[in-house]
């Protein structure tokens, strides 16, 4: 009932939004965003990440910026998400927070650049800045940039070399394979075991004991949030003792309420970021704003599209005036997040860095174990 | 070892994946419509037992079991408000209709569920424990030993209320032939919303059973309504201990296979044999035809 009033609070705020005009003796500018999110299906748990992320980043609009906006469900089809646009471009836009799913955002990308309207979004699909498409902007690490970080701790910070690569039959676990694959071959070590999962399958343990056969130093997962506890649950209920490094998956503080803190002793698993973690009183103000407007805890989804509005904000405070000086500021500017430094690879590629967080077992918390900035999705160097 | 392991794995499964598919041969048999809404009803079950955790008192002993009789009673109201949403006003209208309507009613729950409860995983508590046995290596979780468990008694006592009572009586009768039952005096209308009642008690039963070991989530029913699906074609349309051993069967299969070759490969060889058993008997293994009602 909290939840379901958190969101109609949301929804009243998008309301007011749309009609405000806030108290100031002189506007900087007026920024109108939609926000635009999958609230609805498979991906509903990430996209409301989304929607909280973007709509406590217009809240808080910087002095001076008269913000509007409205919340879209974009549900899971790319046709829902083309329509949410469409209604969405009728009035005047400055840009729109975009969903996360990817099949969404190509549908949408030709629309954006027949608009002329910036889509600011954390879908970690790698193809969506491979179109030459001007108009889109990716505020969380790809897949290129979170495994290359995945498989240099596993490789250079534990030093193992017999990762068991277990991942997801979905095209998010596809590509993360793909990617894992990649950078390990780069860092000389061949995986010992593959397999893929799908995320209807209930039981783990099949797959838990064919990787455990192949005799591995460390367990790489790639999977949903609940099929990496479910994993996560089993290995400690078999008292597996081989060290499991997850997806960003695990840094979901709903995925580590599923597992008792015992159970996640040891674990750890890369991300953009861990807001829970802390590590900086911005950070911190910005979960606890969280926690107060949502009733939930923030994870590195609501936090890249909160940056990634803030930073379009911070353009039209900076006296861009419509959606093409908007883009112009976001493909050429820097900005400071809460986390990381945005800053497009000139492909709409705002973010390059990833942290590693791992579980110490008292708390469902982890701590920030490794931090990799600038990562290129290119792997270089050899493990010894 | 690791085989036996595996073994008590798939009989949990199997046996909470028979409460799924008994509810759905028994709405099935009674109106010859297909509830399609079943495994979001399995979710509704996992979702209610969430919701109700928190108001279980910490001081008693089991206090997930406490649940179980909750959600029993709870789902048998939404079953009959279901069955006088989407199916009795449909119900003299084509197989379609209610084919759709159930469809829509789980959208509905879908996304209720995502709006009160929120789209992240959730575990409901655990029935007995949530603790592991280790019997000599064999490490079994306690759940499972509850799912097994309650599931066998549920569908025992689904066997005892259809074997041995008066109501068990009416109602094979109406979903045998309800026009036959009705001119005997039996109030066919009554004996639809009760098998609806109980179709959906078994998913709810169902839900809060994998709910603490398999989490929930608003979507998590799509597949089970597969996985019953299946288990009643294998088993044989209308038969409920078909049901009961085509889910059981499945659940083995999944976890066997799976531990040899792979889940994906699991799967494909599911549906091979469920078209083979299709093409060559159509009725199910177990053999009991089922009846096509005009």
């Amino acid at each position: 009932m909290r939840r379901f009033l958190s969101i109609l609070s949301a929804t009243a705020f998008s309301a007011v939004c749309s009609a405000s005009l806030f108290p100031g003796a002189a506007l900087a500018g007026e920024a109108s965003v939609p926000v635009l999110v999958p609230l609805t299906g498979f991906l509903s748990l990430e996209g409301t990440s989304q929607r909280n992320g973007a709509v406590l980043a217009l809240k808080d609009a910087p002095a001076g910026v008269a913000v509007r906006s409205e919340v879209i469900d974009t549900g899971t089809s790319p046709e829902a998400a083309v329509t949410a646009l469409e209604r969405a471009a009728g009035g005047k836009v400055t840009a729109v927070a975009a969903s996360m799913l990817g099949t969404q955002m190509l549908a949408m990308l030709p629309l954006a650049q027949d608009y002329g309207i910036p889509l600011v979004t954390v879908s970690g699909t790698a193809s969506i800045t491979e179109q030459g498409n001007p108009w889109v902007f990716r505020f969380f690490p790809g897949d290129a940039v979170t495994k290359e970080a995945h498989a240099r701790y596993v490789t250079e910070e534990l030093g193992k070399k017999r990762p068991a690569v277990i991942y997801q039959t979905t095209a998010y676990g596809q590509s993360g394979k793909a990617h894992l694959e990649q950078a390990f071959r780069t860092l000389g070590v061949e995986p010992v075991f593959e397999e893929g999962v799908d995320p209807a399958a209930k039981d783990l343990l099949p797959v838990l004991t064919k990787a455990l056969a192949a005799k591995p130093d460390v367990l790489v997962l790639h999977l949903h949030s609940g099929p990496t506890a479910l994993f996560i649950r089993q290995a400690a209920a078999n008292g597996v003792a081989v060290p499991i490094v997850a997806g960003s998956a695990m840094h979901q503080p709903s995925t580590a309420a599923l597992l008792e803190p015992a159970e996640l002793k040891g674990v750890c698993a890369e991300t953009a970021a861990s807001p829970i973690s802390g590590g900086s009183p911005e950070v911190e103000a910005f979960t606890a704003a969280y926690r107060a407007a949502f009733n939930a805890e923030p994870d590195a989804f609501a936090l890249g599209q909160y940056d990634g509005i803030r930073m379009v904000l911070a353009a039209v405070q900076g006296g861009a005036d419509s959606a093409e000086a908007v883009r112009k500021a976001l493909s050429s500017g820097t900005h400071q997040g809460l986390t990381m430094t945005y800053k497009s690879d000139g492909k709409g590629n705002m973010a390059h860095s990833a942290v590693i967080v791992c579980y110490d077992g008292a708390s469902r918390v982890p701590a920030i174990a490794k931090r990799y900035d600038n990562v290129t999705g290119v792997v270089t160097g050899m493990v010894k | 070892m690791i085989t036996l392991q595996l073994l008590v794995n798939g009989l949990a499964l199997g046996a909470a994946y028979a409460l799924v598919a008994l509810g759905f041969v028994l709405v099935l048999n009674a109106t010859a419509a297909v509830n399609f809404a079943q495994g979001d009803l399995v979710m509704a079950g996992g979702m209610l037992g969430v919701a109700l955790a928190p108001h279980l008192p910490d001081h008693l002993p089991l206090p997930g079991l406490l649940l179980l009789p909750v959600v029993l009673t709870l789902m048998a109201g939404l079953g009959l408000l279901l069955a006088a949403a989407a199916y009795l006003p449909l119900r003299r209208r084509p197989p379609v209709a209610v084919f759709i309507s159930t469809i829509a009613a789980g959208i509905i729950l879908q996304n209720g569920a995502s709006v009160l409860f929120g789209p992240e995983p959730r575990a409901a508590p655990p029935l007995l424990g949530g603790g592991t046995l280790d019997l000599g290596g064999l490490v079994v979780a306690e759940q499972s030993l509850a799912i097994i468990a309650v599931a066998a008694l549920l569908i025992a006592g689904q066997q005892w209320l259809f074997g041995r009572t008066q109501l068990g009586r009416r109602l094979r009768a109406t979903a045998q032939d309800p026009e036959m039952a009705r001119a005997c005096g039996v109030p066919v209308t009554a004996m639809i919303l009760i098998t609806f009642a109980l179709g959906t008690a078994f998913a709810g039963a169902a839900g809060l059973l994998l709910a603490n070991r398999y989490f929930v989530t608003p979507t998590a029913g799509g597949d089970l309504i597969l996985k019953a699906y299946i288990a009643v074609t294998i088993g044989g349309w209308g038969s409920v201990p078909g049901a009961v051993a085509g889910a059981l069967l499945i659940a083995l299969f999944e976890v066997g296979v799976s531990s040899v070759l792979s889940y994906p490969v699991a799967l494909g060889l599911l549906y091979a044999t469920l078209l083979v058993i299709l093409v060559a008997r159509p009725q199910g293994l177990f053999g009991e035809a089922a009846r096509r009602r005009a």
